[in-house]
């Protein structure tokens, strides 16, 4: 691994305040992270705690009122390569032009990134809908390609805002199962909001559990299981642990989400 | 039937049987079931076509039979006799030609330019503010009203119809563009810029395939509203060609069949040009859901 394939990214004192009326909202506030190259981090938090705001910050998507945001990988074309949770393939596209649409843009040659976007598409066992269109796939498998389209970018940091989150419960376990090899092989800084726990603990090196708005780090903890993983994690006590754990830091912010939504 | 052996290959023999006997009774059933089903869809196919040709035929015998007064309802075969003549002696392209001139000169550029200015006003913020509030003031203006405004200007010449049929379509395309640039995803607008699709990658490969469907359905309603404006334009006295004045001059000197003449063949521009648009819509957009 080369240290320009990795990125470190630094958010510091990150604040978004919008105003909804004349009542200016704060959906951060002093938002700070720093992310290892090379490590996946999961986000979890209430229902508008501004996990997603931060995430589109770091991807270019929304304007921070103030703070700072600083990726050592910003050289490369996409700097940051971003998952949405569904509708973000365009349907006008086959699903080889989606996968090879970024590198499309950085200028990468027909057949550079033919070859790329093919290559990705074996990865995630889509190479026969390669001239397919999105509409013609299942849900699971256009997060497939979403995802391939963000890796085959070649970006150091890959941003994914509830990648699976539209998934049934069963095909979400499998693409959990596949994002878990693909990134194991790649290795790339991630950093993924989600929802769901159990998700956040198996996927993640480190979990960043988020108070209510607004959104502040209430705590950050280190996810020990060794790589490669697998699923057989789920049966052991740390993880039990853990989700509790989580869960606990959660409950009272997502009930009072839940409550004054 | 290797599935069913699989299934039953731990049962004697007899068991077996009446499983096979089972599975057969309900593939039976099954299939007459389907052949039910495509005989309906036959049945459907005959009438759609045998509902007009019995409507047709019934107008013939009752005219004949002057069960309807023939000289408002001449029989079928009396007005495609008239168009025979007309098509042979040239006054039927006399006439069809200038309207197709019009249509697809005023309609094409009208078109053209109504979805440059809404892919335009669709994407900046500026100019929709400069001109959105005063393309929507005068969208609801009936063009047809500003006709003797055009003749003023330009005098009884092709110019004034042309430029009627150009100013209705470059409106309702104006309105389906910038719509069609508004119903874009949001998520879709952020994956281009998230994969670095600015400027004109932008427009390329995001806002203008994503505007195409409200593009090609305005087409359809543009088209609609081209052939009633080219009719009405050609009603009025500027004109001594086009179909519009075919018809309106058959009524004046009372010769019904070519009125009927115009009416159809009116009819047949209007469903050739519908048909050729949803045609190379389904070229075009092969990704659209259910097209």
């Amino acid at each position: 691994m080369h240290a320009a394939d990795q990125a470190t990214v630094v958010a510091e004192d990150v604040s978004k305040v919008f105003f909804s009326g004349g009542d200016p909202v704060w959906a951060l506030e002093n938002f700070s992270l720093s992310l290892e190259p090379g490590s996946f981090t999961c986000i979890v938090g209430p229902s508008g705690c501004g996990k997603s705001t931060f995430l589109r910050i770091l991807g270019g998507l929304e304007e921070r009122t103030v703070g700072e945001v600083t990726m050592t990988g910003a050289e490369h074309a996409v700097p940051a390569a971003f998952v949405f949770q569904e509708h973000g393939v365009f349907p006008w596209m086959t699903v080889l032009d989606n996968v090879a649409f970024g590198l499309r843009m950085t200028g990468t040659s027909r057949r550079g990134r033919e070859a790329t976007a093919r290559d990705w598409l074996a990865r995630v066992r889509l190479t026969d809908f390669a001239d397919a269109y999105p509409h013609q796939l299942s849900g699971g498998m256009r997060q497939r390609v979403a995802i391939a389209r963000a890796f085959a970018t070649g970006s150091p940091v890959l941003l994914m805002d509830e990648p699976l989150g539209a998934l049934d419960a069963q095909t979400r376990m499998l693409m959990q199962e596949e994002l878990i090899t693909l990134w194991e092989q790649e290795r790339k800084t991630v950093l993924m909001v989600t929802h769901d726990i159990d998700e956040s603990i198996i996927l993640s090196d480190r979990v960043i559990v988020m108070s209510g708005r607004p959104g502040t780090v209430r705590e950050d903890i280190t996810i020990p299981f060794e790589r490669p993983r697998s699923f057989d994690i789920e049966r052991s006590p740390e993880f039990g642990e853990l989700r509790s754990r989580i869960w606990n830091l959660l409950r009272d912010d997502v009930r009072t989400a839940e409550e004054t939504a | 039937m290797s599935t069913i052996e699989n299934r039953e290959a731990g049962q004697s023999p007899a068991g077996r049987d009446v499983e096979d006997e089972r599975a057969e009774r309900t593939l039976v059933a099954a299939r007459a079931h389907r052949s039910r089903e495509s005989r309906l869809r036959t049945r459907d196919l005959v009438l759609s076509i045998a509902a007009p040709i019995v409507l047709v035929l019934l107008w013939e015998v009752c005219a004949r039979l002057l069960i309807i007064d023939p000289r408002f309802f001449p029989p079928p075969t009396k007005i495609v006799m008239a168009l025979g003549e007309m098509a042979l002696d040239g006054e039927l392209w006399q006439h069809t030609g200038p309207t197709l001139l019009r249509l697809l000169v005023g309609g094409g550029l009208g078109a053209i330019s109504g979805i440059v200015v809404g892919l335009l006003m669709g994407s900046s913020r500026a100019l929709n503010a400069a001109f959105g509030p005063l393309f929507s003031a005068l969208y609801p203006l009936p063009k047809i009203a500003i006709f003797p405004i055009l003749l003023m200007i330009f005098g009884p010449t092709e110019l004034p119809k042309i430029i009627a049929v150009f100013i209705t379509t470059f409106f309702v395309m104006q309105i389906a563009t910038v719509s069609g640039v508004w119903a874009i995803d949001r998520q879709l607008l952020e994956a281009g810029t998230a994969y670095g699709a600015t400027g004109f990658a932008r427009f390329r490969f995001v806002v203008l395939p994503g505007a195409m469907p409200f593009v090609f359905s305005g087409l359809k309603t543009a088209t609609g509203t081209a052939v009633v404006v080219v009719t009405a334009v050609e009603f009025t006295g500027a004109s001594t060609t086009g179909l519009g004045y075919l018809i309106w001059n058959s009524w004046q000197l009372f010769i019904p069949e070519k009125l009927y003449v115009g009416l159809l063949v009116i009819g047949i521009i209007g469903a050739v040009l519908t048909t050729l648009l949803s045609r190379s819509e389904k070229l075009l957009l092969p990704w659209r859901r259910n097209t």
